[in-house]
Protein backbone atom coordinates (compact mmCIF):
# COMPACT_ATOMS: atom_id res chain seq x y z
CA UNK A 1 0.00 0.00 0.00
CA UNK A 2 1.56 3.04 -0.73
CA UNK A 3 1.51 6.17 1.34
CA UNK A 4 1.75 9.87 -0.40
CA UNK A 5 4.32 11.81 2.00
CA UNK A 6 2.71 15.13 1.86
CA UNK A 7 6.44 16.86 2.54
CA UNK A 8 8.83 15.03 1.17
CA UNK A 9 6.36 14.44 -1.59
CA UNK A 10 7.12 10.97 -3.22
CA UNK A 11 5.17 7.70 -2.30
CA UNK A 12 6.79 5.05 -0.35
CA UNK A 13 5.39 1.86 0.63
CA UNK A 14 3.34 2.00 4.20
CA UNK A 15 4.72 -1.44 5.03
CA UNK A 16 8.47 -0.44 3.98
CA UNK A 17 8.51 2.19 6.47
CA UNK A 18 6.75 0.52 9.00
CA UNK A 19 9.82 -2.09 8.69
CA UNK A 20 12.11 0.01 8.47
CA UNK A 21 10.93 1.84 11.53
CA UNK A 22 10.69 -1.25 12.96
CA UNK A 23 14.32 -2.47 12.08
CA UNK A 24 15.64 0.97 13.87
CA UNK A 25 13.40 0.57 16.88
CA UNK A 26 14.69 -3.52 17.06
CA UNK A 27 18.26 -2.43 16.90
CA UNK A 28 18.15 0.92 19.01
CA UNK A 29 16.37 -1.46 22.01
CA UNK A 30 18.89 -3.92 21.62
CA UNK A 31 21.89 -1.63 21.87
CA UNK A 32 20.22 1.57 23.94
CA UNK A 33 21.08 3.94 21.10
CA UNK A 34 18.75 6.28 19.36
CA UNK A 35 19.17 4.84 15.98
CA UNK A 36 19.62 8.35 14.18
CA UNK A 37 22.32 7.47 12.69
CA UNK A 38 20.95 4.47 10.63
CA UNK A 39 17.18 6.13 10.27
CA UNK A 40 18.92 9.15 8.24
CA UNK A 41 21.06 7.12 5.39
CA UNK A 42 18.13 4.60 5.34
CA UNK A 43 15.38 7.28 4.15
CA UNK A 44 18.43 8.99 1.88
CA UNK A 45 19.03 5.23 0.25
CA UNK A 46 14.97 4.95 -0.01
CA UNK A 47 14.91 8.29 -1.63
CA UNK A 48 13.70 10.59 0.59
CA UNK A 49 15.69 14.11 0.05
CA UNK A 50 18.43 14.83 2.60
CA UNK A 51 16.81 17.65 4.52
CA UNK A 52 13.32 15.82 5.13
CA UNK A 53 15.52 12.62 5.61
CA UNK A 54 17.46 14.29 8.59
CA UNK A 55 14.71 16.44 9.94
CA UNK A 56 12.45 13.75 9.92
CA UNK A 57 15.13 11.53 11.87
CA UNK A 58 14.91 14.12 14.68
CA UNK A 59 11.49 13.78 15.27
CA UNK A 60 11.48 9.98 15.40
CA UNK A 61 14.54 10.12 18.04
CA UNK A 62 12.42 12.50 20.05
CA UNK A 63 9.87 9.99 20.00
CA UNK A 64 12.44 6.91 21.25
CA UNK A 65 14.20 8.93 23.55
CA UNK A 66 10.80 9.87 26.08
CA UNK A 67 10.36 6.18 25.85
CA UNK A 68 13.97 5.71 27.16
CA UNK A 69 14.27 8.22 29.22
CA UNK A 70 10.86 7.54 31.53
CA UNK A 71 12.30 4.31 32.19
CA UNK A 72 15.59 5.21 32.96
CA UNK A 73 13.40 7.94 35.21
CA UNK A 74 11.45 5.35 36.98
CA UNK A 75 14.65 3.50 37.68
CA UNK A 76 16.35 6.36 39.22
CA UNK A 77 18.91 6.47 37.34
CA UNK A 78 19.06 9.49 35.25
CA UNK A 79 21.12 12.58 36.43
CA UNK A 80 18.98 15.05 36.54
CA UNK A 81 21.85 17.85 36.99
CA UNK A 82 24.38 16.54 34.79
CA UNK A 83 22.01 16.80 31.81
CA UNK A 84 20.79 19.66 32.74
CA UNK A 85 24.55 20.96 32.12
CA UNK A 86 24.74 18.87 28.47
CA UNK A 87 21.43 20.00 27.73
CA UNK A 88 22.22 23.59 28.03
CA UNK A 89 25.43 23.56 25.57
CA UNK A 90 23.20 21.16 23.52
CA UNK A 91 20.69 23.78 22.92
CA UNK A 92 23.18 26.19 21.71
CA UNK A 93 24.64 23.22 19.36
CA UNK A 94 21.20 22.82 18.29
CA UNK A 95 20.57 26.73 17.09
CA UNK A 96 24.21 26.76 15.56
CA UNK A 97 23.35 23.19 13.88
CA UNK A 98 20.05 24.41 12.25
CA UNK A 99 21.58 28.01 11.01
CA UNK A 100 24.37 25.72 9.56
CA UNK A 101 22.21 23.34 7.95
CA UNK A 102 20.30 25.99 6.22
CA UNK A 103 23.32 27.62 4.80
CA UNK A 104 24.58 24.61 3.37
CA UNK A 105 21.24 23.91 1.98
CA UNK A 106 21.01 27.06 0.18
CA UNK A 107 24.44 26.99 -1.27
CA UNK A 108 23.79 23.20 -2.55
CA UNK A 109 26.56 21.69 -0.63
CA UNK A 110 24.31 20.18 2.41
CA UNK A 111 24.44 16.65 0.71
CA UNK A 112 28.42 16.29 0.92
CA UNK A 113 28.44 17.86 4.15
CA UNK A 114 26.01 14.89 4.95
CA UNK A 115 27.87 12.36 3.16
CA UNK A 116 31.55 13.50 4.32
CA UNK A 117 30.11 13.91 7.97
CA UNK A 118 28.85 10.52 8.26
CA UNK A 119 31.78 8.47 6.97
CA UNK A 120 33.90 10.05 9.27
CA UNK A 121 32.12 10.15 12.19
CA UNK A 122 30.98 6.68 11.78
CA UNK A 123 34.43 5.25 10.73
CA UNK A 124 36.23 6.57 13.46
CA UNK A 125 33.75 6.26 16.27
CA UNK A 126 33.32 2.23 14.29
CA UNK A 127 36.97 1.85 14.70
CA UNK A 128 37.66 3.07 18.25
CA UNK A 129 34.81 0.74 19.83
CA UNK A 130 35.91 -1.74 17.57
CA UNK A 131 39.35 -1.89 18.76
CA UNK A 132 37.85 -0.91 22.58
CA UNK A 133 35.47 -3.95 22.54
CA UNK A 134 38.04 -6.63 21.01
CA UNK A 135 40.77 -5.50 23.38
CA UNK A 136 38.23 -5.54 26.51
CA UNK A 137 37.56 -8.82 25.09
CA UNK A 138 41.04 -10.27 25.21
CA UNK A 139 41.74 -8.83 28.69
CA UNK A 140 38.74 -10.33 30.15
CA UNK A 141 40.26 -13.60 28.39
CA UNK A 142 43.72 -12.92 30.41
CA UNK A 143 42.24 -12.32 33.67
CA UNK A 144 42.86 -8.91 33.87
CA UNK A 145 40.72 -5.93 35.12
CA UNK A 146 40.40 -2.73 32.96
CA UNK A 147 42.16 0.05 34.51
CA UNK A 148 40.81 2.08 36.22
CA UNK A 149 41.60 5.63 37.52
CA UNK A 150 41.58 6.72 40.80
CA UNK A 151 38.66 9.33 42.20
CA UNK A 152 40.23 12.52 42.34
CA UNK A 153 42.04 12.14 39.90
CA UNK A 154 41.46 14.99 37.56
CA UNK A 155 42.51 15.44 33.97
CA UNK A 156 43.05 19.22 32.91
CA UNK A 157 39.85 19.95 31.43
CA UNK A 158 38.23 18.64 34.69
CA UNK A 159 40.27 21.55 36.54
CA UNK A 160 38.82 24.54 34.55
CA UNK A 161 36.30 27.12 36.04
CA UNK A 162 32.76 26.75 37.25
CA UNK A 163 33.19 23.80 38.89
CA UNK A 164 30.49 21.94 39.62
CA UNK A 165 29.60 19.03 42.30
CA UNK A 166 27.29 16.07 40.43
CA UNK A 167 26.47 13.76 43.35
CA UNK A 168 24.42 11.58 41.95
CA UNK A 169 27.33 11.03 38.80
CA UNK A 170 29.87 10.85 42.41
CA UNK A 171 32.21 13.21 40.69
CA UNK A 172 32.86 16.98 40.42
CA UNK A 173 34.10 18.92 37.14
CA UNK A 174 34.53 21.90 35.68
CA UNK A 175 31.16 23.12 33.33
CA UNK A 176 32.67 23.89 30.55
CA UNK A 177 33.94 20.35 29.00
CA UNK A 178 30.09 19.49 29.94
CA UNK A 179 28.56 22.25 28.55
CA UNK A 180 31.16 21.85 25.48
CA UNK A 181 30.38 18.18 24.82
CA UNK A 182 26.72 18.72 24.69
CA UNK A 183 27.05 21.69 22.13
CA UNK A 184 29.19 19.51 19.88
CA UNK A 185 26.73 16.36 20.47
CA UNK A 186 23.33 19.27 19.95
CA UNK A 187 25.25 20.59 16.75
CA UNK A 188 26.76 17.33 14.98
CA UNK A 189 22.53 15.87 16.06
CA UNK A 190 20.71 18.48 13.88
CA UNK A 191 22.93 18.31 10.90
CA UNK A 192 23.12 14.71 10.97
CA UNK A 193 20.07 14.11 11.96
CA UNK A 194 21.10 11.98 15.21
CA UNK A 195 20.38 11.67 18.62
CA UNK A 196 24.53 11.12 19.58
CA UNK A 197 23.78 8.94 22.43
CA UNK A 198 26.75 6.36 20.76
CA UNK A 199 29.20 9.61 20.94
CA UNK A 200 27.66 10.83 24.78
CA UNK A 201 27.36 7.71 26.29
CA UNK A 202 30.80 6.70 25.80
CA UNK A 203 32.63 10.68 26.19
CA UNK A 204 30.78 10.54 29.15
CA UNK A 205 32.19 6.93 30.77
CA UNK A 206 35.49 7.91 29.16
CA UNK A 207 36.41 11.13 30.12
CA UNK A 208 34.36 12.47 33.05
CA UNK A 209 33.75 8.35 34.59
CA UNK A 210 30.02 8.57 34.96
CA UNK A 211 29.10 5.56 36.26
CA UNK A 212 27.41 3.19 33.55
CA UNK A 213 24.24 2.61 35.83
CA UNK A 214 23.23 6.05 35.18
CA UNK A 215 25.34 7.36 31.94
CA UNK A 216 22.40 5.82 29.48
CA UNK A 217 19.36 7.74 30.98
CA UNK A 218 21.14 11.06 31.50
CA UNK A 219 22.16 10.92 27.92
CA UNK A 220 18.97 10.08 26.83
CA UNK A 221 17.00 13.02 28.80
CA UNK A 222 19.71 15.44 27.14
CA UNK A 223 18.93 13.39 23.85
CA UNK A 224 15.21 14.16 24.49
CA UNK A 225 15.16 17.68 24.86
CA UNK A 226 17.73 18.47 22.33
CA UNK A 227 15.78 16.24 19.61
CA UNK A 228 12.55 18.14 20.51
CA UNK A 229 14.17 21.35 20.19
CA UNK A 230 15.84 20.37 16.75
CA UNK A 231 12.69 19.31 15.12
CA UNK A 232 10.77 22.09 16.72
CA UNK A 233 13.51 24.55 14.74
CA UNK A 234 13.23 22.03 11.48
CA UNK A 235 10.16 22.43 11.80
CA UNK A 236 9.90 26.37 11.40
CA UNK A 237 13.06 27.38 9.31
CA UNK A 238 13.98 24.36 7.48
CA UNK A 239 10.33 23.19 6.85
CA UNK A 240 11.42 19.86 6.00
CA UNK A 241 9.94 17.86 8.81
CA UNK A 242 7.54 15.15 7.21
CA UNK A 243 5.27 14.86 10.19
CA UNK A 244 3.25 11.46 8.83
CA UNK A 245 6.80 9.92 7.94
CA UNK A 246 7.63 10.77 11.42
CA UNK A 247 3.95 8.93 13.01
CA UNK A 248 4.92 5.68 10.16
CA UNK A 249 8.46 5.52 11.50
CA UNK A 250 7.66 5.87 15.37
CA UNK A 251 4.81 3.20 15.41
CA UNK A 252 7.09 1.04 14.12
CA UNK A 253 9.86 2.16 16.09
CA UNK A 254 8.11 1.68 19.23
CA UNK A 255 6.96 -2.21 18.49
CA UNK A 256 10.69 -2.75 17.20
CA UNK A 257 12.52 -1.52 20.35
CA UNK A 258 10.36 -3.98 22.56
CA UNK A 259 11.33 -6.58 20.83
CA UNK A 260 15.24 -5.44 20.66
CA UNK A 261 15.26 -4.82 24.38
CA UNK A 262 14.43 -8.11 25.29
CA UNK A 263 17.15 -9.66 22.94
CA UNK A 264 19.38 -7.25 24.43
CA UNK A 265 19.23 -8.66 27.78
CA UNK A 266 21.19 -11.85 26.52
CA UNK A 267 23.94 -10.07 25.20
CA UNK A 268 27.30 -9.49 27.46
CA UNK A 269 28.61 -6.15 27.40
CA UNK A 270 31.69 -6.58 25.29
CA UNK A 271 30.22 -8.73 22.54
CA UNK A 272 27.66 -5.82 22.50
CA UNK A 273 30.17 -3.46 21.86
CA UNK A 274 31.72 -5.22 19.28
CA UNK A 275 28.47 -5.95 17.23
CA UNK A 276 27.18 -2.28 17.49
CA UNK A 277 30.66 -1.33 16.10
CA UNK A 278 30.12 -3.90 13.63
CA UNK A 279 27.11 -1.85 12.71
CA UNK A 280 28.77 1.42 12.69
CA UNK A 281 31.73 0.96 10.69
CA UNK A 282 28.83 -1.08 8.13
CA UNK A 283 27.24 2.31 7.53
CA UNK A 284 30.39 3.91 7.26
CA UNK A 285 31.82 1.99 4.75
CA UNK A 286 28.29 2.06 2.82
CA UNK A 287 29.04 5.77 3.05
CA UNK A 288 32.53 5.89 1.98
CA UNK A 289 31.51 3.55 -0.98
CA UNK A 290 29.26 6.20 -2.33
CA UNK A 291 32.45 8.37 -2.61
CA UNK A 292 35.33 5.85 -3.31
CA UNK A 293 33.04 3.83 -6.01
CA UNK A 294 33.08 5.22 -9.43
CA UNK A 295 29.34 6.51 -9.75
CA UNK A 296 26.86 4.58 -12.01
CA UNK A 297 26.10 8.07 -13.73
CA UNK A 298 28.10 10.33 -13.00
CA UNK A 299 25.45 13.56 -13.27
CA UNK A 300 22.77 13.70 -10.97
CA UNK A 301 19.65 15.95 -9.90
CA UNK A 302 20.10 17.61 -6.82
CA UNK A 303 17.00 19.56 -6.54
CA UNK A 304 13.75 20.87 -8.21
CA UNK A 305 12.32 23.55 -6.16
CA UNK A 306 8.99 25.17 -7.76
CA UNK A 307 9.60 29.22 -8.59
CA UNK A 308 5.69 30.47 -7.14
CA UNK B 1 -5.53 51.94 -47.71
CA UNK B 2 -8.17 50.85 -50.05
CA UNK B 3 -6.84 48.32 -52.07
CA UNK B 4 -5.41 46.86 -48.60
CA UNK B 5 -8.99 46.50 -47.16
CA UNK B 6 -10.02 45.30 -50.49
CA UNK B 7 -8.03 41.93 -50.45
CA UNK B 8 -8.33 41.91 -46.17
CA UNK B 9 -12.37 41.65 -46.99
CA UNK B 10 -11.35 39.18 -50.09
CA UNK B 11 -9.38 37.28 -47.44
CA UNK B 12 -12.27 37.24 -45.37
CA UNK B 13 -14.84 36.06 -47.55
CA UNK B 14 -12.88 33.24 -49.04
CA UNK B 15 -12.55 32.16 -45.43
CA UNK B 16 -16.02 32.23 -45.22
CA UNK B 17 -16.71 29.94 -48.19
CA UNK B 18 -14.33 26.97 -47.50
CA UNK B 19 -13.59 26.94 -43.52
CA UNK B 20 -11.02 25.45 -41.87
CA UNK B 21 -11.61 22.69 -39.16
CA UNK B 22 -12.78 23.46 -35.85
CA UNK B 23 -10.98 21.97 -33.00
CA UNK B 24 -13.21 20.77 -29.59
CA UNK B 25 -11.51 19.24 -26.62
CA UNK B 26 -12.42 17.74 -23.32
CA UNK B 27 -10.32 16.50 -20.65
CA UNK B 28 -11.10 13.47 -18.51
CA UNK B 29 -10.43 15.61 -15.06
CA UNK B 30 -9.85 19.42 -14.73
CA UNK B 31 -7.99 18.62 -11.45
CA UNK B 32 -5.69 16.02 -10.38
CA UNK B 33 -6.09 15.92 -6.90
CA UNK B 34 -2.65 14.25 -4.91
CA UNK B 35 -4.34 12.45 -1.74
CA UNK B 36 -2.49 9.88 0.34
CA UNK B 37 -3.35 7.42 -1.80
CA UNK B 38 -1.55 9.19 -4.87
CA UNK B 39 0.92 7.25 -6.78
CA UNK B 40 0.68 8.93 -10.25
CA UNK B 41 -2.20 9.68 -12.37
CA UNK B 42 -3.29 9.90 -16.16
CA UNK B 43 -5.56 12.53 -17.49
CA UNK B 44 -7.01 11.94 -20.94
CA UNK B 45 -7.75 14.22 -23.32
CA UNK B 46 -10.34 13.67 -25.91
CA UNK B 47 -10.28 15.65 -29.34
CA UNK B 48 -13.04 15.91 -31.73
CA UNK B 49 -12.55 17.36 -35.46
CA UNK B 50 -15.45 19.31 -36.49
CA UNK B 51 -15.68 19.64 -40.22
CA UNK B 52 -18.94 20.49 -42.30
CA UNK B 53 -20.27 21.19 -46.12
CA UNK B 54 -17.74 24.16 -46.86
CA UNK B 55 -14.77 22.40 -45.05
CA UNK B 56 -11.73 22.05 -47.52
CA UNK B 57 -11.65 18.51 -48.50
CA UNK B 58 -8.21 17.13 -47.33
CA UNK B 59 -7.13 14.11 -49.59
CA UNK B 60 -4.75 12.93 -46.46
CA UNK B 61 -5.29 11.73 -42.31
CA UNK B 62 -5.46 13.91 -40.07
CA UNK B 63 -2.38 14.09 -37.76
CA UNK B 64 -2.16 15.13 -33.51
CA UNK B 65 0.33 16.76 -31.58
CA UNK B 66 0.12 17.18 -28.51
CA UNK B 67 2.29 19.23 -25.73
CA UNK B 68 1.87 19.35 -22.15
CA UNK B 69 3.83 21.60 -19.91
CA UNK B 70 3.93 21.67 -15.82
CA UNK B 71 4.62 24.76 -14.28
CA UNK B 72 8.31 25.79 -14.57
CA UNK B 73 10.70 25.74 -11.44
CA UNK B 74 14.63 25.60 -11.02
CA UNK B 75 16.90 22.34 -11.89
CA UNK B 76 20.20 21.85 -10.38
CA UNK B 77 22.42 19.28 -12.02
CA UNK B 78 25.45 17.81 -10.04
CA UNK B 79 28.08 16.57 -11.75
CA UNK B 80 30.76 14.06 -9.87
CA UNK B 81 34.69 14.14 -10.90
CA UNK B 82 37.63 12.22 -9.43
CA UNK B 83 39.29 14.47 -6.80
CA UNK B 84 42.24 11.88 -5.32
CA UNK B 85 40.56 8.55 -4.39
CA UNK B 86 37.34 9.84 -3.89
CA UNK B 87 34.60 11.01 -6.24
CA UNK B 88 33.17 14.70 -5.14
CA UNK B 89 30.68 17.12 -7.02
CA UNK B 90 33.10 18.58 -9.58
CA UNK B 91 30.77 21.28 -11.09
CA UNK B 92 27.02 22.36 -11.43
CA UNK B 93 24.91 23.69 -13.40
CA UNK B 94 21.52 25.97 -12.58
CA UNK B 95 18.49 25.88 -15.14
CA UNK B 96 15.54 28.30 -14.38
CA UNK B 97 12.20 27.97 -15.60
CA UNK B 98 12.29 24.57 -16.55
CA UNK B 99 9.26 22.53 -17.15
CA UNK B 100 9.14 20.24 -14.28
CA UNK B 101 6.92 18.60 -16.53
CA UNK B 102 6.76 18.25 -19.98
CA UNK B 103 5.84 16.11 -22.67
CA UNK B 104 5.12 15.32 -26.83
CA UNK B 105 2.56 13.13 -27.72
CA UNK B 106 1.90 12.00 -31.16
CA UNK B 107 0.36 8.78 -33.14
CA UNK B 108 3.37 8.40 -35.43
CA UNK B 109 7.07 10.07 -35.02
CA UNK B 110 7.13 13.84 -35.21
CA UNK B 111 9.30 13.86 -37.90
CA UNK B 112 6.80 11.94 -40.10
CA UNK B 113 4.36 14.43 -38.86
CA UNK B 114 5.63 18.05 -38.91
CA UNK B 115 8.58 19.64 -40.99
CA UNK B 116 11.03 21.33 -39.13
CA UNK B 117 9.55 24.83 -40.27
CA UNK B 118 6.28 24.29 -38.91
CA UNK B 119 7.77 22.63 -35.75
CA UNK B 120 9.29 25.73 -34.89
CA UNK B 121 6.44 27.73 -35.63
CA UNK B 122 4.04 25.81 -33.89
CA UNK B 123 7.01 25.83 -30.53
CA UNK B 124 6.92 22.01 -30.59
CA UNK B 125 9.60 20.33 -29.09
CA UNK B 126 12.62 19.78 -26.82
CA UNK B 127 14.13 23.04 -27.34
CA UNK B 128 10.80 24.62 -25.25
CA UNK B 129 11.92 22.52 -22.63
CA UNK B 130 15.29 23.41 -22.45
CA UNK B 131 16.65 26.53 -24.34
CA UNK B 132 19.46 25.82 -26.96
CA UNK B 133 22.58 26.49 -25.30
CA UNK B 134 24.76 29.56 -26.46
CA UNK B 135 28.07 29.30 -28.48
CA UNK B 136 29.79 30.63 -24.92
CA UNK B 137 28.19 27.89 -22.99
CA UNK B 138 28.76 25.25 -25.27
CA UNK B 139 33.02 25.51 -24.75
CA UNK B 140 31.97 24.45 -21.00
CA UNK B 141 31.00 20.84 -21.63
CA UNK B 142 27.64 22.65 -21.72
CA UNK B 143 25.96 19.76 -24.27
CA UNK B 144 27.51 16.96 -21.28
CA UNK B 145 25.07 18.53 -18.93
CA UNK B 146 22.11 19.26 -21.38
CA UNK B 147 22.29 15.50 -22.51
CA UNK B 148 22.22 14.47 -18.99
CA UNK B 149 19.37 16.82 -17.90
CA UNK B 150 17.22 15.41 -20.29
CA UNK B 151 18.20 11.61 -19.67
CA UNK B 152 17.67 12.16 -16.24
CA UNK B 153 14.03 14.18 -16.32
CA UNK B 154 13.22 10.92 -18.90
CA UNK B 155 14.40 8.19 -16.25
CA UNK B 156 12.04 10.70 -13.77
CA UNK B 157 9.27 10.57 -16.25
CA UNK B 158 9.01 14.16 -15.94
CA UNK B 159 10.43 14.31 -19.92
CA UNK B 160 8.10 12.25 -22.49
CA UNK B 161 8.08 11.94 -26.09
CA UNK B 162 5.40 9.06 -26.90
CA UNK B 163 4.52 8.17 -30.18
CA UNK B 164 2.03 5.91 -29.34
CA UNK B 165 0.65 8.42 -26.96
CA UNK B 166 -2.61 9.89 -29.08
CA UNK B 167 -4.85 7.21 -30.50
CA UNK B 168 -6.88 8.09 -33.76
CA UNK B 169 -10.52 6.58 -32.45
CA UNK B 170 -12.21 7.74 -35.93
CA UNK B 171 -10.43 9.77 -38.81
CA UNK B 172 -11.81 12.81 -36.84
CA UNK B 173 -11.56 11.74 -33.25
CA UNK B 174 -8.61 11.00 -31.16
CA UNK B 175 -7.22 10.74 -27.50
CA UNK B 176 -4.06 11.83 -26.19
CA UNK B 177 -3.29 9.93 -22.76
CA UNK B 178 -1.19 11.75 -20.00
CA UNK B 179 0.86 10.03 -17.78
CA UNK B 180 1.88 11.82 -14.90
CA UNK B 181 4.71 10.27 -12.65
CA UNK B 182 4.20 10.17 -8.76
CA UNK B 183 6.75 12.75 -8.56
CA UNK B 184 4.59 15.00 -10.44
CA UNK B 185 4.86 18.90 -9.12
CA UNK B 186 1.72 21.01 -7.98
CA UNK B 187 0.73 23.57 -10.51
CA UNK B 188 -1.10 24.50 -13.76
CA UNK B 189 -0.76 21.99 -16.45
CA UNK B 190 -1.29 23.12 -20.33
CA UNK B 191 -1.94 21.25 -22.84
CA UNK B 192 -1.47 22.54 -26.40
CA UNK B 193 -2.76 20.07 -28.94
CA UNK B 194 -2.35 20.88 -33.06
CA UNK B 195 -3.47 19.54 -35.95
CA UNK B 196 -2.21 18.69 -39.18
CA UNK B 197 -2.69 17.26 -42.01
CA UNK B 198 0.26 16.29 -45.12
CA UNK B 199 2.72 18.48 -42.92
CA UNK B 200 0.54 21.22 -42.99
CA UNK B 201 -0.84 22.76 -39.62
CA UNK B 202 -4.26 23.36 -39.75
CA UNK B 203 -5.53 24.82 -36.38
CA UNK B 204 -4.02 24.65 -32.56
CA UNK B 205 -6.04 24.37 -29.63
CA UNK B 206 -5.33 24.86 -25.41
CA UNK B 207 -6.80 23.29 -22.90
CA UNK B 208 -5.28 23.18 -18.87
CA UNK B 209 -5.75 21.33 -16.04
CA UNK B 210 -4.16 21.61 -12.17
CA UNK B 211 -2.34 19.07 -10.02
CA UNK B 212 -2.79 19.89 -6.39
CA UNK B 213 -2.79 18.54 -3.12
CA UNK B 214 -6.20 17.71 -1.39
CA UNK B 215 -7.66 16.54 1.49
CA UNK B 216 -5.15 15.89 4.56
CA UNK B 217 -2.16 15.91 2.11
CA UNK B 218 -2.85 19.22 1.59
CA UNK B 219 -3.52 20.43 5.08
CA UNK B 220 -0.40 19.30 6.09
CA UNK B 221 1.77 20.76 3.14
CA UNK B 222 -0.28 24.28 3.92
CA UNK B 223 0.28 24.02 7.46
CA UNK B 224 4.41 22.97 7.48
CA UNK B 225 4.49 26.14 4.80
CA UNK B 226 2.35 28.77 6.71
CA UNK B 227 1.98 27.47 9.76
CA UNK B 228 5.50 26.57 10.61
CA UNK B 229 5.17 27.10 14.78
CA UNK B 230 1.53 25.18 15.12
CA UNK B 231 3.08 22.69 12.95
CA UNK B 232 6.33 22.33 14.64
CA UNK B 233 4.56 21.91 17.92
CA UNK B 234 2.37 19.71 17.07
CA UNK B 235 4.65 17.07 15.42
CA UNK B 236 6.86 17.31 18.87
CA UNK B 237 3.75 16.65 20.77
CA UNK B 238 2.67 13.68 18.55
CA UNK B 239 6.37 12.28 19.29
CA UNK B 240 6.54 12.98 22.46
CA UNK B 241 2.87 11.64 23.38
CA UNK B 242 3.53 8.53 20.86
CA UNK B 243 6.83 8.00 23.18
CA UNK B 244 5.13 8.30 26.55
CA UNK B 245 2.36 5.71 25.48
CA UNK B 246 4.72 3.13 24.07
CA UNK B 247 6.51 3.51 27.57
CA UNK B 248 3.28 3.02 29.44
CA UNK B 249 1.75 0.33 27.44
CA UNK B 250 5.06 -1.61 27.16
CA UNK B 251 6.24 -1.26 31.15
CA UNK B 252 7.45 -3.93 32.80
CA UNK B 253 8.53 -2.85 36.07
Amino acid sequence: MQLYLPIAELPLNLFLLLGMGGAIGFISGLFGVGGGFLLTPLLIFVGVPAPVAVATSAAHIAASSVTGALTYWRRNALDLKLGTVLTIGGLLGTLAGVFFFNQMRRLGHLDLVITLAYVTLLMSVGCLMFVESIGAMLRQKAGKAAPIRKAGDHVWYEKLPLTMRFPRSKMSTSVIPLAGLGLVIGFIGTVLGIGGGFLVVPALIYFFRVPTSIVVGTSLFQILVTMIVATFLHAIFSQAVDVLLALTLVVGGVIGAQFGTRTGQALKGEQFRLLLAMLILIVGIRFALDLVAAPADRFSINATELER
Amino acid sequence: MSRWLASALLALSLAGQARGEELVLALSTREVAITSTYTGAEVTVFGHIERDARTIARTGDYDIVAQVQGPTGEVVLHRKGRFGFIWLTESRRRYSKVPLYFSILSAKPLASIIDEDSRQRLKLGLEHFLPAPTPELEERDEFGFRNALLRLRREEGALTENERGVTMIRPNLFTARIVLPAKAPTGLYLVNISILSEGVPLRTAQAGFVVRKVGFDAFVANAARNEAVTYGLFTVLMAVLLGWMANVVFRKD
